[in-house]
C-alpha cells in the first residue's frame, strides 16, 4: 500500500528523508525514442527523399528509364544504325518496311529478311517491290559494315546488326533517295535529344544570372528585367526563331547551324525561368541567414550562389526537365519549315520536313515514322518532369 | 466621293457591256476552225470547268492558255493569222493587217485600226507609258516602223531592213500587244481623259499619276481588271484580290467551229487559289477539271492513285524545255574570286562533267529522263546530237583534270579546292524554293561534287527574291529551268541563248545592258558572249529562213560548248489531270510555254463538257 505511487509520498512527520540522485544517463529524447526504420526517415537527405518520393511515381521512373536508354543510344547511333544514314541505295529507293523473320519454310535459321524483286511499274509511276521469299538474306551481328567516323572523329566499321552488301535491309523502309530510315531516325535522334539539353543550359544560365539579380537587387533592376521579359514574351516565338535563324549564313557548317539554332532556342526561352527563379529570391532575401551573411560581409554573388539558389534548385531542375520538350518542339518546328537544320544533318524535324508532301502521306506513309519518337520523347519528359515536380517537394 | 466615282465608272462600262451585247456574237468574217485538220469533235456549249492556282497573278495562264493572238502557230508550228483576217508580209519588211469586219471586243466595242493607232501614237510613244520608247521588237537598228492606216480594218507597219522578230512577237506566249482598247483605256489617258476625273481617280487609287493608273487598268497579258475587254477566248469577270476568279465566256469571241456555232464552247472557266504546295492534293481529289500547273512529275503515282474516284485521267505530255533544271553559274556575280572561276570555261566544263546525270535520271526521273546539256529537244528541227551531249559525261578524272589546270589545285583540310584567294571552292546554290525536286537533284550533285573538291549548298528562298538578288548579281549560281524554247525553229527568237534580259542568272548585267538599250548593266566581256550578242543581232537582221537557220546553230554550239549554263536531265514528263467529262483536250501533245502555249496549241476553246 505504502509502495504505492499514489501515497509515494512519506508519511507525515518524517524526517530526513533520504535524497536521490538517478545515475542513470539523461536521454532528452528519451520520450520520443526512434526505431532505426523511422531514423532513416527522419534523417534522410534532401536528395534520399526525393528520390523515394520520385520512386513512387511509377510512370516517372518508366520514363526515365526509357530517356536514359535513348540518350545513351546517341553515343553509338552509327553502332546501332545498319547503315550510315547519308549512304543512297540507288536501287532501293522508297522501299517499304520489310519484316524480320525467323523461320524460313518451317526451319529456324535466325533473324533474316528476304530479298527483294524491283519492278519498274510505268502505269503508275511506281516502284513495285515484291519479296522474292526464295531467297533468305541472314543478318549478321557485331559486325563489319559501312565505315563511319564516330563522332566524326573516330574511323570504324562495327555495327550491331548489318545484312551482306548489296542486299536490302530496311525494318523502316527507305526515303526517296534510297536511304535507311531506321538509320537516320537513330541519328537524327542525337540531333534532335541534344539540342534540348544544350538549349536548356544556355536558357538556364541566362536565366538564373538575370533572373537572381533582378530578385536580389530588386529596383530600377528589376524593372528592366521585367519590362525585357515582357517585350520577349510578347514576341510571337515562331517568327522571331524564323527571323534569327534566316540571319545564319548559309555558308556556316551544318555544327555550327545547330549550335546557333540551340543557343535561339536558348536565348528565347530564359524569360520563364527568370521569373521564377527571381520572384523566389524576392522572399528568400528577406530571410534571416541572408542577413547574416550579409553582415559578415558576404558578396551578391555569393549569397546568391551559395545561399539562395540552393533553396530551390530542385524547382529549377524540375521545371528545366518540363522545357526540354519544349526546346525539343521548337527544333523540330523550325526544321519542319525548313528554316532550322539542314541536309545533310539529320534530326527528327528534318526528317519530318522531308515528310511534308502528299505523296508520302498517300504513297509512302512510312516516311512519317519520324513522329513516334518524337512522340514518345515529349511525354516521356513530361511525365519525369511530372514525377520530379512532385518529388522536388518530398514533405507535401 | 471616290465612291461615286468609281461606282460611275463600273456602271458606265456595265451599260457599255449591255449596250454591246445587244449585238453580241462573232464577227461576220470569224475564223472557221477546221475539225477535221486538228482531230477535234463537235462539241456542245455549255458547262463551267474549275482550275486551280496559287496566285492572283496566276491570272495571266488564263491568256496563255487561251491563245487568240493576231497571229499564232498552227499544229505544224506554222504562223497563221488567227485574230486577223490575214497578213501581207512582203520579205519581212512590210507587213499588212487585215482585221475582221464586224470583230468586237468583249464589251461589245468594235475592234478597229483606232485600237492599234491608240497605242502606237498614244502608249507606246509616251515616255511615261513606255519609258525606254516603243519595244525593241518593233525597232530594226533604232528604226522605228512606218504606221499607216488604211481604212478601219486595215493597217500597215513598215520598216526599211528585215524585221523578223515583229511576227513571232505577236504570237509569243507572251505576246507584244500593238492594240489596246482604245474606247476603255481614253478616260485613264492624260491626252483623253478628264483631268479632274484623274485627279480623283490618281487620289482614290493611291497611285502617283496618270500613267500608273493606266497600266494598272490596262494590263492585257494578266487580266487583273474585270472592266477592261478582251479578245480572248473568256474574259475576267472578278476584282481582284479573290480566292476564286470567274471567266466568262467572251460573247464575241472570232472563232466558230465548222457548224458555225461560236466557241468557246465553255461557259465559265474558274480558278481557285490555293496554296501551291496543296493543289497535287486537291487535283488529286478531283477538285480541278483540268490541271498541269503545280502539279508535277513526283506528283504522278498519287494522282493515278485517285484517278478512279476522282473520275480523272492523268496524262503525261513530255516537257518541252530544253532542260528540266539547269544550274546557272553567274558570270557576273559581284563576288570576285567566284566571277574569276566562273568565267574560266574549264571550270564550267568541270562542273558539268562531276555530276553522275544517270544516278539522277534514275533516281528522281524514273530514268524516262534524257541525260543532256542545256539545249533544243530531238524534236526540234535545229537539233544535233553534239549540243545535247556536250560535256556531259560523268568523268571525274577529266574534271578534276580541269579543275586544276584551271588553277583551283590548292585543297584545304576538307578537300576542297581553294580560289586563287585563299578562299574554299564553296558554291552556294540559290533556288526558288518552290520543288523539293530541285533540292533533292541538288543533293545528289552535292555528293557528286565531292569528288571533285567541290562544295555545295543549297539556299532556298523565293521567286521573286531570287529574280531580285539575280539582277543585283548577289547570287553566285542559282537555279532555273533550261530553255523555255526546247522545241525552237530557225524562225523563233533566240534570245534566250544570248544576253538579253536582267533575269537570264548566267548573265544578269550584261543581259541587263542590252534589256535597257545600253543604259544600264555592262557591256559583255568574254569574247564568246560577245559573239552570242553579235550572232543574235545578226538573226535579227537574217533575211530568211536559212541564215537564221545558221546563225541558231552557232549560237547553240558556242551556247552549249561553253556550258554557260549546266543543263542536267531533260525531256521530263508533265502529268496533266483532265476530267474524264473534259473533251477534245489531245491524249498526246506538249507541255512548253513557247511556242504551244501550255494549252493554248490544243485550242481550249474547243474543250467541251460531255454530260
Amino acid at each position: 500500500m505504502s509502495n504505492s505511487p499514489q501515497n509515494s509520498l512519506p508519511p507525515e512527520g518524517t524526517k530526513d528523508l533520504p535524497h536521490f540522485v538517478s545515475d542513470a544517463p539523461f536521454d532528452l529524447r528519451s520520450v520520443e525514442k526512434l526505431t532505426p526504420e523511422q531514423e532513416k526517415i527522419y534523417f534522410a537527405s534532401q536528395l534520399t527523399l526525393m528520390w523515394w518520393k520520385f520512386k513512387r511515381h511509377r510512370v516517372a521512373v518508366w520514363s526515365g528509364i526509357f530517356l536514359l536508354l535513348l540518350y545513351s543510344s546517341v553515343l553509338v547511333s552509327e553502332f546501332l544504325s545498319p547503315w550510315n544514314y547519308q549512304t543512297r541505295h540507288s536501287k532501293h529507293i522508297y522501299v517499304p518496311p520489310q519484316a524480320v523473320h525467323l523461320f524460313h519454310k518451317g526451319e529456324l535459321i535466325g533473324p533474316f529478311v528476304y530479298d527483294l524483286k524491283r519492278k519498274l511499274n510505268l502505269e503508275t509511276m511506281q516502284r513495285e517491290y515484291t519479296v522474292n521469299d526464295k531467297k533468305p538474306v541472314k543478318l549478321s551481328f557485331f559486325c563489319s559494315g559501312e565505315k563511319y567516323h564516330w563522332f566524326g572523329l573516330i574511323a570504324a566499321d562495327n555495327h550491331l546488326v548489318c545484312a551482306p552488301k548489296g542486299k536490302p535491309f530496311y525494318v523502316l523502309g527507305t526515303d526517296r533517295l534510297g536511304r535507311d530510315m531506321l538509320s537516320r531516325i537513330l541519328q537524327g535522334a542525337r540531333i534532335s535529344l541534344t539540342i534540348g539539353l544544350i538549349g536548356i543550359s544556355v536558357s538556364f544560365l541566362l536565366g538564373i544570372i538575370i533572373g537572381g539579380a533582378a530578385g536580389y537587387y530588386g529596383g530600377w533592376v528589376d524593372m528592366i528585367v521585367q519590362r525585357v521579359i515582357e517585350v520577349l514574351q510578347s514576341i510571337p516565338t515562331i517568327p522571331l526563331w524564323l527571323t534569327l535563324s534566316a540571319i545564319m549564313p548559309p555558308s556556316w557548317s551544318p555544327i555550327l547551324i545547330y549550335f546557333g539554332i540551340t543557343v535561339i532556342l536558348g536565348l528565347l526561352d530564359w524569360t520563364g525561368l527568370a521569373r521564377a527563379v527571381r520572384s523566389k529570391l524576392l522572399s528568400l532575401r528577406e530571410e534571416d541567414y541572408v542577413l547574416a551573411a550579409r553582415l559578415i560581409g558576404a558578396k551578391p554573388s555569393r549569397i546568391i550562389g551559395r545561399h539562395l539558389i540552393p533553396g530551390f534548385m530542385s524547382h529549377l531542375i524540375a521545371s528545366a526537365t518540363i522545357t526540354i520538350p519544349t526546346m525539343i518542339l521548337g527544333e523540330t518546328a523550325l526544321s519542319f519549315l525548313g528554316l532550322g537544320l539542314r541536309e545533310p544533318i539529320t534530326s527528327w524535324g528534318v526528317l519530318l520536313n522531308e515528310a511534308q508532301s502528299i505523296n508520302v502521306v498517300a504513297i509512302f506513309p512510312w516516311l512519317m515514322l519520324p513522329v513516334v519518337p518524337v512522340i514518345f520523347v515529349i511525354i516521356a519528359f513530361n511525365f519525369l518532369g511530372d514525377g520530379l515536380r512532385d518529388a522536388a517537394d518530398p514533405y507535401k | 466621293m471616290t465612291n461615286t466615282i468609281r461606282k460611275m465608272i463600273s456602271t458606265s462600262a456595265a451599260l457599255l457591256f449591255m449596250t454591246g451585247s445587244a449585238f453580241a456574237g462573232a464577227p461576220d468574217e470569224p475564223r472557221v476552225l477546221n475539225f477535221d485538220n486538228l482531230e477535234k469533235e463537235m462539241g456542245k456549249r455549255g458547262g463551267s470547268i474549275k482550275m486551280l492556282m496559287s496566285k492572283p497573278k496566276d491570272v495571266r495562264w488564263m491568256t496563255v492558255y487561251s491563245g487568240a493572238r493576231l497571229v499564232a502557230y498552227d499544229e505544224t508550228f506554222q504562223l497563221k493569222p488567227d485574230i486577223l483576217k490575214a497578213v501581207d508580209n512582203v520579205d519581212n519588211k512590210s507587213f499588212t493587217l487585215h482585221l475582221r469586219k464586224g470583230h468586237q471586243w468583249s464589251d461589245g466595242q468594235p475592234f478597229t485600226t483606232e485600237d492599234f493607232r491608240y497605242w502606237w501614237e498614244d502608249v507606246a510613244q509616251n515616255e511615261a507609258l513606255f519609258k525606254g520608247g516603243p519595244p525593241r521588237e518593233l525597232l530594226v537598228g533604232g528604226e522605228m516602223p512606218k504606221v499607216e492606216i488604211i481604212d478601219s480594218h486595215t493597217i500597215h507597219y513598215s520598216w526599211n531592213n528585215v524585221n523578223p522578230l515583229f511576227m513571232t512577237a505577236l504570237a509569243g506566249a507572251r505576246p507584244m500587244y500593238i492594240y489596246m482598247p482604245a474606247h476603255y483605256l481614253k478616260q485613264f489617258h492624260e491626252k483623253y481623259g478628264d483631268a479632274g476625273k484623274l485627279a480623283e481617280l490618281v487620289e482614290s487609287e493611291q497611285v502617283q499619276n496618270w500613267s500608273s493608273l493606266h497600266k494598272r487598268f490596262g494590263r492585257q497579258y494578266r487580266p487583273e481588271n474585270p472592266d477592261m475587254p478582251t479578245l480572248q477566248a473568256w474574259m475576267n469577270t472578278t476584282k481582284l484580290p479573290s480566292e476564286r476568279i470567274i471567266f466568262k465566256r467572251n460573247p464575241n469571241y472570232h472563232r466558230v467551229d465548222p457548224d458555225g456555232t461560236q466557241l468557246p464552247y465553255l461557259d465559265e472557266v474558274i480558278l481557285n487559289l490555293a496554296s501551291s504546295s496543296i493543289i497535287a492534293a486537291k487535283a488529286g481529289t478531283g477538285e480541278s477539271d483540268l490541271q498541269a500547273r503545280y502539279v508535277r512529275f513526283d506528283n504522278y503515282s498519287f494522282l493515278k492513285q485517285g484517278a478512279e474516284d476522282g473520275n480523272y485521267n492523268v496524262l503525261l505530255w513530255p516537257s518541252g524545255r530544253g532542260s528540266e533544271m539547269t544550274l546557272l553559274p553567274n558570270l557576273n556575280t559581284k563576288d570576285e574570286g567566284f566571277r574569276k572561276a566562273f568565267h574560266d570555261v574549264r571550270v564550267r566544263r568541270a562542273l558539268s562533267m562531276g555530276m553522275d546525270r544517270g544516278e539522277i535520271n534514275e533516281a528522281i526521273f524514273f530514268g524516262l529522263g534524257r541525260e543532256a546539256s542545256n539545249s533544243v529537244l530531238p524534236s526540234s528541227p535545229l537539233f544535233k546530237d553534239e549540243y545535247a551531249e556536250a560535256w556531259i559525261e560523268y568523268d571525274v578524272d577529266q574534271a578534276n583534270q580541269l579543275l586544276d589546270e584551271a588553277g583551283l589545285d590548292k585543297k584545304n583540310d576538307d578537300g576542297v579546292r581553294l580560289l586563287p584567294d585563299g578562299r574554299p571552292f564553296e558554291i552556294i546554290v540559290e533556288t526558288a524554293g518552290e520543288q523539293s525536286q530541285e533540292t533533292d537533284i541538288l543533293q545528289l550533285i552535292t555528293d557528286h561534287w565531292k569528288d571533285i573538291g567541290v562544295k555545295l549548298f543549297v539556299k532556298p528562298s523565293q521567286r521573286d527574291i531570287l529574280r531580285g538578288r539575280v539582277s543585283n548579281g548577289e547570287t553566285v549560281m542559282s537555279t532555273w529551268q533550261g530553255l523555255n524554247r526546247g522545241l525552237a525553229t530557225p524562225e523563233m527568237n533566240p534570245e534566250e541563248l544570248a544576253p538579253a534580259s536582267p533575269i537570264q542568272a548566267q548573265w544578269p548585267t550584261w543581259g541587263n545592258y542590252y534589256f535597257s538599250k545600253g543604259a544600264s548593266g555592262e557591256k559583255p566581256t568574254l569574247p564568246e558572249v560577245a559573239r552570242l550578242s553579235e550572232l543574235y543581232q545578226n538573226w535579227r537582221d537574217a533575211a530568211n529562213y536559212e541564215q537564221q537557220s545558221a546563225i541558231w546553230d552557232e549560237m547553240l554550239s558556242i551556247f552549249t560548248d561553253q556550258v554557260f549554263t549546266i543543263g542536267i536531265v531533260s525531256g521530263g514528263l508533265q502529268p496533266i489531270v483532265v476530267s474524264k467529262k473534259l473533251r477534245n483536250l489531245p491524249e498526246e501533245g506538249i507541255w512548253a510555254f513557247e511556242p504551244t502555249l501550255y494549252f493554248g496549241q490544243y485550242l481550249p476553246d474547243t474543250f467541251w463538257l460531255e454530260e
